[in-house]
């Protein structure tokens, strides 16, 4: 175990296991006070109190959709990340024989300055592909050029699946997209009746891994052999994306460890790199240039409008002067909304952000009710700017309500020891 | 509704913190949460008007070389046969695990 930005963490890195049998995330009972807040930011109940005393644990890895909202809300400490690969990384980024690419997702840098002292929220995208320069990465590649590959890709498929409705074998609306791997998970488990409707197409990190070591080893005369590509992300549930046994197209493993922001910011300590004095540099070429349609994929509903400003261009052949398409935009609870595309009709979309928002919509579904063209989903509140690899919140940890209850609990449990 | 020892405690820990701090504190603490959530969000859409010079995905000019018709690598264009390949994926019924856990009694919200 290594305490990393204040989360405990097992540095295990598995290889060539079943990630259907791990846990990602798990309690410690011997810091665990029984509060429950952990039970209340669960959507599918997969943690619960498992004796008299109340003490939680994941009770299952198939209920758990590893989205770590449980431990971002922990107000104990008392969750730790049960897979880690930065002992793993270190070793391979002083090894000459591999070439070590990283891929950060669009929200690790708005959350990686606050583990250097920034306000919440600070860009810090530029000192961010700084500083994994300077840990020795070979090729600053960036999760957010894939995420413009997802809207060509799932913005092309939904426009297909508009136009085949009707036709024998048309694929079903609405279609939901596919980013996120706590929502892959959950309609695998709960909604198998609706993969149908799902995207086909891979999360971002799921293109960009078979991306690196075929497009990114042609363009960069690289072995693809020797490539080791490290997926860095605000996300616990996309370790497990990274295992999923099928996420390897590329004739190799596409994506070679996952690391989040936490786990970033705790490698760039251990380095000694001062960050804050790092000057702003931008992405290696090829894999690397992005667009603000692929930074606002780290909110809730920032997919969606992406999406949207690629499908009102396609559908009504003119160009969309204002990109701001605000409407859909989300910070809590379900939004719908519906988009004009002259010479085309009305494009009707929702947005949930949460889990227990998705089921709602889910049930609409199922029960063929459901009035939408596009469904965005999100696991984590907000999207993924608030995600379970982010830094945690300090107002949690030193919640001065919360901090009360728990010297008082603890009181209360010192005098019944002693009776 | 029936009450064990340590939720008993719980109540009571939660009932003195009210008593110490207010209602309305704690309603702030919990907002706060969201608060923190809507900070990010915010810095988001300012990245995207202000500091990315191109804001819609099909204008980015490694993806336009990406997609080129004559040249690129995935020149038969999204959707193609290529991107199928590399770029799109399956999804597997993952229920009877959940289904088998219940059998057993374990109780889920879903």
């Amino acid at each position: 175990m290594k305490q990393i930005e204040g989360v405990m963490a097992q540095t295990n890195a598995p290889k060539g296991v079943d990630p259907d049998n791990l846990f990602f995330v798990q309690v410690d009972p011997t810091k665990c006070e029984a509060c429950g807040t952990c039970e209340e930011h669960c959507a599918t109940g997969a943690i619960q109190a498992i004796n008299e005393e109340g003490i939680h644990q994941v009770v299952d890895p198939a209920a758990c959709m590893n989205c770590g909202q449980c431990l971002v809300n922990c107000p104990y400490d008392a969750i730790y990340e049960g897979v880690s690969y930065v002992d793993e990384i270190f070793e391979k980024l002083k090894d000459p024989n591999t070439i070590v690419v990283s891929m950060p997702a669009p929200a690790v840098r708005y959350g990686l300055g606050e583990c250097f002292g920034k306000a919440t929220g600070t860009y810090v995208g530029g000192q961010m592909h700084a500083a994994l320069r300077q840990l020795g990465f070979n090729y600053i590649w960036d999760n957010e050029f894939a995420a413009d590959v997802t809207i060509m890709e799932e913005g092309t498929e939904l426009i297909q699946r508009v136009k085949e409705q009707g036709q024998k074998d048309a694929r079903p609306l609405p279609q939901f997209t596919s980013c996120c791997p706590g929502w892959i998970k959950f309609a695998e488990t709960f909604y198998p009746d609706l993969l149908p409707n799902l995207s086909s197409c891979k999360s971002p990190i799921g293109m960009l891994g078979p991306l690196a070591k075929t497009y990114g080893a042609e363009e960069t005369h690289t072995p693809a052999q020797k490539i080791y590509t490290v997926s860095i992300m605000p996300c616990i549930a996309k370790k497990y994306e990274g295992m999923r046994p099928e996420m390897a197209d590329s004739g190799f493993r596409d994506i070679d460890a996952t690391i989040d922001t936490r786990e970033l910011a705790y490698m760039i300590k251990t380095a000694g790199i001062d960050f804050n004095s790092l000057p702003s540099q931008g992405p290696d070429p090829i894999l690397g240039d992005s667009t603000g349609a692929a930074t606002i994929f780290g909110n809730s509903g920032g997919v969606m409008e992406a999406a949207l400003r690629l499908a009102y261009e396609v559908l009504s052949g003119e160009k969309l002067n204002n990109p701001d398409i605000k409407v859909v935009r989300t910070h809590e609870g379900i939004n719908t909304a519906d988009v004009k595309v002259p010479h085309f009709g009305t494009v009707k979309v929702a947005v949930a952000s949460g889990l227990k928002n998705a089921a709602k919509l889910c049930d609409e579904v199922r029960a063929g009710k459901s009035p939408y063209h596009f469904i965005e989903i999100m696991t984590c509140p907000g999207g993924c700017v608030n995600g379970g690899g982010q830094p945690v919140d300090p107002d949690i940890r030193a919640s001065l309500f919360r901090s009360t209850v728990a010297q008082i609990n603890k009181r209360f449990r010192a005098r019944r020891v002693g009776a | 509704m029936k009450l064990n020892r340590r939720g008993f405690i719980k109540v009571c820990g939660m009932m003195a913190g009210y008593a110490v701090l207010g209602a309305n504190l704690t309603r702030e603490a919990v907002a706060a949460t969201m608060d923190f959530v809507g900070l990010r969000q915010k810095s988001v859409y300012d990245a995207d008007a202000h500091i990315y010079k191109v804001r819609k995905s099909q204008d980015n000019p490694m993806v336009k070389k990406l997609y080129d018709h004559k040249e690129g690598f995935l020149h038969d264009g999204p959707c193609g046969h290529m991107s199928h390949h590399l770029l799109h994926t399956h999804y597997v019924d993952r229920s009877a695990r959940v289904k088998v856990l219940k059998e057993k009694g374990y109780k889920f919200n879903l």
